[in-house]
């Protein structure tokens, strides 16, 4: 363990690290002044910043690596087609998101079909009425049969209350009481 | 159903209270989620970032341009997921959409590594015939992509995770801190693996014993 507590490799990492940001800074340096060259920039960290850690060394291997992949490694960019292209798919899919996001929805929404009844081919719901004689094909012999067995019961319902009310009570108690008010109105 | 999102602010804030909005693509993202349309200004920033680094992952072009429209196509439509997280130790610089876009990148890449089970390092000579050359140093043009091809050559060979570092690093210009973020992994492994990966291109191109050599060219600017 070194004195910082840390193992030898990370304090060498460190160090890396710290060269690396120098190297990121130099290049961020070199794009902003047109006139500097590549190379003695890459080379020669800006002032400030610490090139190595007091006590530890920069791996020489390690620093000549860096500068060769920052000089040659290449970056790529996409053929303009391409990008366009894909500009084009994302505004579509903005597009499609839009409306969710002004109605205050969260996630994707997928546009789903909806679902279309089952309906004999060629047939259009906003075409004419059909005529008198397919009128015939709608049927409904249950519903008309419980109409007419509902009024039939009722009807005798009502009747039998008729008559039971016009029909004299022939109990024995009725007949006393029907004699006894009769006799009232006779001379002893 | 709308989500408990006052109970997770909430929590977050009472966890971080000093946390700073310093990501310097929030004007964007914001711009962004409120109207889809706008995603075209954060397309443009790093469209050309996220197909280099699926090209040094993939080391084809059709498959690169493919994990870069899928990169974009699920950044837009998972935007309402990202969530800044950008502290004050990270300067002004940080961006955290750009670690979300390439970890969205890294992901999409993994799978497409997996469907297409193509190594990198076959196809990388390839693109080396895309250097742009200069019609007035044919000599000079020769070298460069020589160079560029044997430190490519260099970084191919190495394990996944510390050429996808190298990458990130060297290409992209991601800090150690971002590229954490990406990989998923603490800067203190990030840094060890990155000064691995170099003493192992250093091996490789064996530099200490080529610096020794006069350079066939000082300016290689081009």
């Amino acid at each position: 363990m070194t004195l910082l507590g840390r193992d030898v490799v990370e304090v060498d990492a460190l160090v890396t690290d710290r060269y690396l940001d120098s190297l990121l800074v130099a290049r961020e340096l070199e794009a902003a002044s047109p006139r500097a060259t590549a190379g003695p920039a890459l080379r020669t960290p800006p002032a400030g910043r610490p090139r190595e850690l007091s006590g530890t060394r920069l791996d020489r291997g390690v620093r000549l690596a860096s500068e060769r992949l920052t000089r040659d490694l290449p970056r790529f960019h996409p053929s303009f087609r391409f990008e366009e292209r894909l500009a084009v798919r994302l505004a579509e899919a903005a597009a499609a998101m839009r409306l969710p996001v002004a109605a205050g929805g969260e996630g994707s929404v997928r546009l789903v079909p909806f679902p279309a009844p089952e309906l004999p081919a060629g047939f259009d719901p906003l075409a004419a009425e059909p005529d008198e004689g397919d009128a015939a094909t709608f049927s409904r012999p249950l519903l008309l049969g419980g109409a007419v067995a509902a009024s039939a019961l009722s009807i005798a319902g009502a009747a039998w209350v008729a008559w039971r009310r016009s029909r004299a009570n022939s109990s024995p108690m009725a007949r006393a009481a029907r004699a006894a008010h009769a006799m009232r109105g006779r001379p002893a | 159903m709308a989500r408990p999102v006052f109970r997770k602010m909430g929590a977050a804030e009472t966890a971080a209270p000093r946390i700073a909005h310093l990501d310097q693509d929030r004007p964007l993202v914001d711009a962004a989620r409120r109207d889809p349309a706008r995603f075209e200004a954060l397309y443009r920033r790093y469209v050309a970032p996220v197909y280099s680094f699926a090209y040094y992952e993939l080391g084809d072009h059709h498959a690169a341009e493919d994990a870069t429209a899928r990169t974009f196509l699920a950044a837009l439509a998972n935007l309402h997921r990202f969530e800044e997280r950008a502290q004050p130790a990270d300067g002004a610089g940080a961006s955290t959409f750009k670690v979300w876009l390439f970890r969205v990148a890294r992901n999409v890449i993994a799978n497409e590594r997996r469907t297409a089970r193509r190594h990198p390092a076959a196809i990388l000579d390839d693109a080396t015939a895309a250097i742009v050359a200069d019609p007035l140093d044919v000599e000079g043009d020769a070298v460069r992509r020589d160079e560029a091809s044997s430190a490519w050559r260099a970084v191919g060979r190495l394990p996944g995770d510390r050429r996808r570092a190298l990458v990130l690093r060297f290409v992209d210009e991601l800090s150690t801190a971002e590229i954490a973020g990406v990989m998923g992994r603490s800067e203190g492994a990030v840094r060890v693996l990155l000064h691995r990966a170099l003493r192992t291109v250093a091996r490789d191109l064996d530099v200490p014993r080529a610096a020794r050599r006069p350079p066939a060219r000082e300016d290689r600017s081009r």
